[in-house]
Order: C-alpha cells, then structure tokens, then sequence
C-alpha cells in the first residue's frame, strides 16, 4: 500500500463531507482565480494600451486617481516637445459616452490625433482607418461594433442628436481599446465642448535618453505645478480603476477563503475526533507524534490541492463565458494569467495546511492510552 | 535494533514501579517488580481495576511509570528519548478491540506499523501478505474487517502486530471479545507463535483455561502482583486441586507458592 492510499482512503472515508469541503476550497480558489485573474487581465489591457503607444512617460494631472478626471492644458503639449530627450508628445482626450437603447453605459471614448501611433496601428477589420480632413468620422471597436451592430458606413449618435460616421472597425489586442471609439481629438474637444482640453500627454522619449527617464519626469514636473509624470507601469498602477478593481478582487477572495480555510478546519477536526482511537493507535504501535500530523496534514492538502484543481477549471470556465458575452466581454479579456493559476493553488496549498494544522496537532497531542479508550 | 540492546539477560525487567493518578490518591501500580525472560509465555491475570492494564502500559512504554524504572535488554525506557521508534521496532500490540482500521482491508491494516520503517511499499504489501499467511489469513488478505468474523480480526490485528518484527508480543486481553471456540482458536495461534517463531507473549486474560495454556500466570490485585505460577503440566493438577479455581484470587490463601519462575520454556 502508497502511502497516498492511506491517505485517499481517509480522505473517501466519508464523501459527503469530503465533497462538501473540497467544493468550499473550490469557491474560494474560483473566487480569487476569476476575480485577480480578471481583475489582473484588467491592469495587463491597460499596461498594453500605452506600451502599444510606445508611450515612455504619461503626463496627467496631479492626483486625477481617476483618468476622465484628469483635466490639462492642450498648449502644454508644445512645451513638454521643446524639453530636451523628447522626441515625440502625443495627447488624448478621454471621455465616456452611453448608449442606452442598447444598455451601455460609460463606454470610454479617446480623442487622438489622427497622424499619431495609436491611430496608425491600429489592424482594421471593416472599413478604414481616420483620415485628416474626415469630418464628424469615428471608428469602432470591434467587441463595441458587434454590441452596437454597427459597421462602416452606418451613423452612430454619440449624444442625442449628434450623428458620427462610422468610418472603420479596429480589432486591438486590448480589450479596453475594443471596447470603446476613436476619433480625431478635436472633433471629441468640439462635441464635449472641452476646446483646448486633453487627459493626458503620452511622451516618447528619444532612444538615448531611454535611461534616464527620471530626470525627464523631473523637468515635466517642473513646467507647471500639479503635473504628474509617470512611467506608464506607474500610471496603471495609480489609476484608481485598477485599485479598485483589485481590492474588490483581493477582499472578496479573501472572505472566500476565510470561509474555505474554517470549513477545513471543521472537516479535519471532526474527523480527527471521529477517528480518535485509530489515531491513538497509530500512536500506540509506534508511529510518532510527527507521523500523526503529517497524515493529517496531508490529508487536509489533498483536499486542498483537489478543492483547487476543481475551483481553477471552474474559474478558467467562468471567465472565458464571461469573456464572450457582449455585455461583460467588453471589460474581461477571457484569459488568466498561468501566475494566477499557480496563485491559487499554492492558497489551496496554504488553506489545506492551515486547516489541517490546528486538527493535526490535537490529534497528535492524544495520549495513545486514552485514545484507545475513547467511545 | 542497537548493539547494546542485545546481549543476555533478561528481555523485560520492571523495578519497584508504581503509577500513581490523581494527585497520589490512586496507586494503579504499587511497587511491582517482575522479569520477563526471553522466548517465555506469560499472562496476566487479576480481577478488574487490578491495574494488569497499568502494568502493560507500562511496561509497553504506553505510559511512564510514577515511581520505579522498566528496563528493556538492560536498557531503563526512561533514558530512551524516542519511545515510539522503541515501539514501532520492538514491541507488537494486541488488544481486545482489535483497532483494526475500517477503511483498509486486511493486508493493509497489516503494513500500518511499517510505514515507520524504510521498507518499500511493494515490500510491505509482500511481508503483509506473508504475515497474514502465518496467522491463516492469507485467503482474506483484501476483505475489509467488517466483513470478517471478530476470530478473523483479531487474527488479523496478530499479523500487525507481528509487523515490524517484535521481540515482545504485548496482548490486552485478545480474546476478550471472542467466544470461547473462538478464543481457544486465537490462542492457539499464540501457542503456535510462541512455539514455532520463539515469540516472547505477555497478555492479560480473564479465562483460567486460557491462561493455563501459557508457561506462567501472574496474578495481579490492588496493584501489586500476588503470586507467579509455574504451569508445567506436572504442577498445574495439584495447584488447581489446592487453591480452587485459579480465576478467583480472594480465594488464595496467604501462603500460595510463589515462584519466580527463571526460564520456562517447555523445551
């Protein structure tokens, strides 16, 4: 006999309550595996969209946690480009606009110049790309374009009574990017009547100044008081979205766990009570204390380590039916990162010895000559 | 097993041990002292509340003594830092209520004490196997114990004990749940570990009878042991003809033999 028998025959002894307690692991592991995954898959769209930019630095109002919030000067643009080390400065103007018929709201709407990088890159799939001199022209977002059941050639109202042509759908790597619409700056300045506003700066800096893009940060600071000038890592971690969406993440799988890690401990104490004289036998005919606890001990780590297996594939599941729907698809990118798979079953791992220690201990603490005598 | 634990002399040796509960009102043990020789067939016998448990406890390092020190092949248990290894490697366990695990069939209730040893799960389920083959139940080696007979279990708890090759056979009154045919069956068995392996047994039983199969009884009362008997077949006629039924100790006078029995072994 394995000693993994031993233990898997334990552990089926009772299937009901083992089911029971694995399918607790399993919420909790599914909680923090869907939720961070997602809420990680969130940060990494949001990374790409200004990593895709080539953006060096994001220049942003000081404080402005939130992105729409941010509020700058169009006539910065020009002074940040005389600094030295800078080669390129490109501004967007963010804003949300809804769509009620079709249920959504705070779709995010970017404002970019239509020469510059983001615009260029872009892959189109219907249509074309935003040319100068195209008037009252906007491009959709693919996942957006199919919610709207929109493609190139046909209007779209942005607000009541302002019809935009919809000029090409873009396909991004980003979920966020396809999600939303993309039109010439000044033309989103004009219809949210924002003359001379811009969000943010995305500055590129010259190849050899790469290096020292802290001193850089320090002159674009210096140009104007409350100027924030962060690498686009930085920024995304600052971004009072990403926060949240990842305290949301932590603390509600932290409560998931809670939970999980006491119905452990209950599973593994009852059953360490249960099987009191079998254990003071062990004790009895030789296996010491430290045997007892590691048998308990694994046992609780099986459980863990099954509870996770079950939770990951239930997670993974539940992102990627989250990831195609319209409604959800616009915000979740239907993969997790493998990081936040082995995330969750190194907690499995933490829950069932957690679980498992305080029940290993009592049972290892038993005098074998009581033991035998127990009812 | 260590070289200073071998040697001649006296397997199990208690001196003057007491075990004392509940701030010194109850001697469970009150100063007892006995020898057990290598290859003897011993049982203990004494009403209940006597303190044979006590003493086997004791002396299967189950539990320490109050007072006194228990030394095994000269060696005082209470300077070994690790009874449970002293356990596991030299003692076997039988008791009343088999402690048979549920789960586990016959064959792996037997490798239960050797997953303290370095054996291979392959060699554990083939010494298992060989163990339930000499107590005769090789042909149940995959039932589980509830679908054996309790003769059964308990000849399957024998294999386990007998596990990790013991030099002492320590039984808490094995045949305390068995009717009598099947009792007189199981001892049969330890007659024949005695016998045909040289085993050393020391079991606690209430049935004369059965104690009458051993080498020697000792009697037990109040803590303390009152009289060693010899059971050579010469003896063991007129012993019964003078004390009555050797069962009840009440009934033996003051004067009974006693007799420190130094190597009974019928050979």
């Amino acid at each position: 006999m394995h000693y993994l028998t031993l233990i898997l025959k334990n552990v089926a002894r009772r299937p009901a309550r083992s089911i029971l307690t694995i399918s607790g692991i399993a919420v909790a592991v599914m909680a923090v595996v869907a939720l961070v995954g997602i809420a990680g898959g969130f940060e990494r769209s949001y990374l790409s969209l200004y990593k895709n930019r080539g953006a060096d630095l994001m220049v942003v109002r000081a404080g402005s946690t939130q992105q729409v919030s941010s509020v700058l000067d169009a006539r910065l643009g020009s002074r940040i480009a005389g600094l030295p080390g800078v080669e390129e400065v490109s501004p967007t103007l963010v804003d949300v606009v809804s769509f009620e018929e079709k249920d959504l709201v705070g779709v995010v709407i970017q404002g970019l110049p239509v020469e510059s990088r983001t615009v260029q890159n872009l892959a189109i799939v219907d249509g074309r790309r935003l040319r100068t001199g195209d008037v009252r022209a906007v491009m959709v977002g693919g996942v957006l374009a199919k919610s709207l059941e929109k493609k190139a050639g046909d209007t779209v109202e942005l607000l009541e009574g302002e019809s935009f042509d919809v000029v090409g759908v873009y396909e991004s790597q980003n979920v966020f990017e396809n999600g939303s619409l993309i039109l010439a700056i000044e033309d989103l300045q004009a219809l949210m009547m924002r003359e001379g506003d811009v969000t943010m700066f995305t500055v590129i800096a010259r190849q050899k100044d790469r290096g020292s893009l802290e001193g850089l940060a320090r002159q674009i600071k210096a140009l104007e008081q409350g100027l924030e000038a962060l690498p686009a890592r930085e920024y995304v971690d600052s971004t009072v979205e990403i926060r949240m969406a990842r305290a949301v993440a932590w603390s509600t799988s932290s409560i998931a766990l809670l939970i999980g890690t006491i119905g452990m401990i209950n599973t593994m104490l009852t059953s360490v009570f249960e099987r009191t004289r079998e254990l003071a036998l062990l004790r009895a005919i030789g296996w010491r204390k430290r045997s007892v606890v590691q048998l308990v001990l694994v046992e609780s780590m099986v459980m863990g380590i099954l509870g996770a297996l079950v939770g990951t594939l239930a997670a993974v599941g539940l992102t990627r039916l989250l990831g195609s729907l319209p409604a959800s698809g616009r915000l979740i990118s239907g993969d997790i990162a493998g990081t936040v798979i082995l995330q969750g079953v190194a907690i499995a791992i933490v829950v069932g010895l957690a679980g498992g220690i305080y029940p290993a201990y009592r049972a290892a603490g038993l005098m074998p000559t009581e033991g035998l005598r127990h009812e | 097993m260590s070289d200073t634990m071998t040697g001649e002399g006296p397997l199990l040796r208690a001196e003057n041990v007491s075990r004392i509960y509940q701030d010194g009102q109850v001697r469970a043990l009150d100063n007892v002292s006995m020898v057990i020789q290598p290859g003897e067939y011993a049982a203990i016998m004494g009403p209940s509340g006597s303190g044979k448990s006590t003493l086997l406890n004791v002396l299967g390092a189950l539990d320490r003594p109050s007072e006194g020190e228990v030394y095994f092949k000269g060696q005082p248990l209470s300077k070994m830092n690790d009874l449970d290894r002293f356990r596991s490697q030299h003692l076997g366990f039988v008791f009343q209520s088999f402690h048979l695990l549920p789960v586990l069939s016959a064959v792996e209730n037997v490798q239960i004490p050797m997953f303290e040893t370095r054996l291979s799960a392959a060699k554990r389920a083939q010494r298992a196997l060989e163990l339930l083959e000499l107590v005769g139940m090789g042909h149940r080696a995959n039932h589980q114990p509830k679908q054996l007979s309790v003769g059964e279990r308990q000849r399957v708890a024998i294999a386990r004990s007998l596990a990790n090759q013991p030099s002492l056979l320590l039984a808490d009154e094995p045949t305390g749940n068995l009717d009598s045919k099947t009792a007189a069956e199981v001892f049969e068995l330890f007659d024949q570990l005695h016998t045909q392996q040289g085993m050393t047994i020391l079991l606690i039983t209430h049935d004369p009878n059965l104690a009458a199969c051993t080498q020697r009884v000792i009697r037990m009362k109040d803590g303390k042991i009152v009289s060693e008997e010899s059971n050579d077949p010469e003896d063991l006629a007129t012993d019964r003809a003078r004390h009555g039924d050797p069962a009840d100790d009440s009934k033996h006078p003051p004067g009974a033999r006693r007799v420190t029995v130094r190597r009974a072994n019928k050979q």
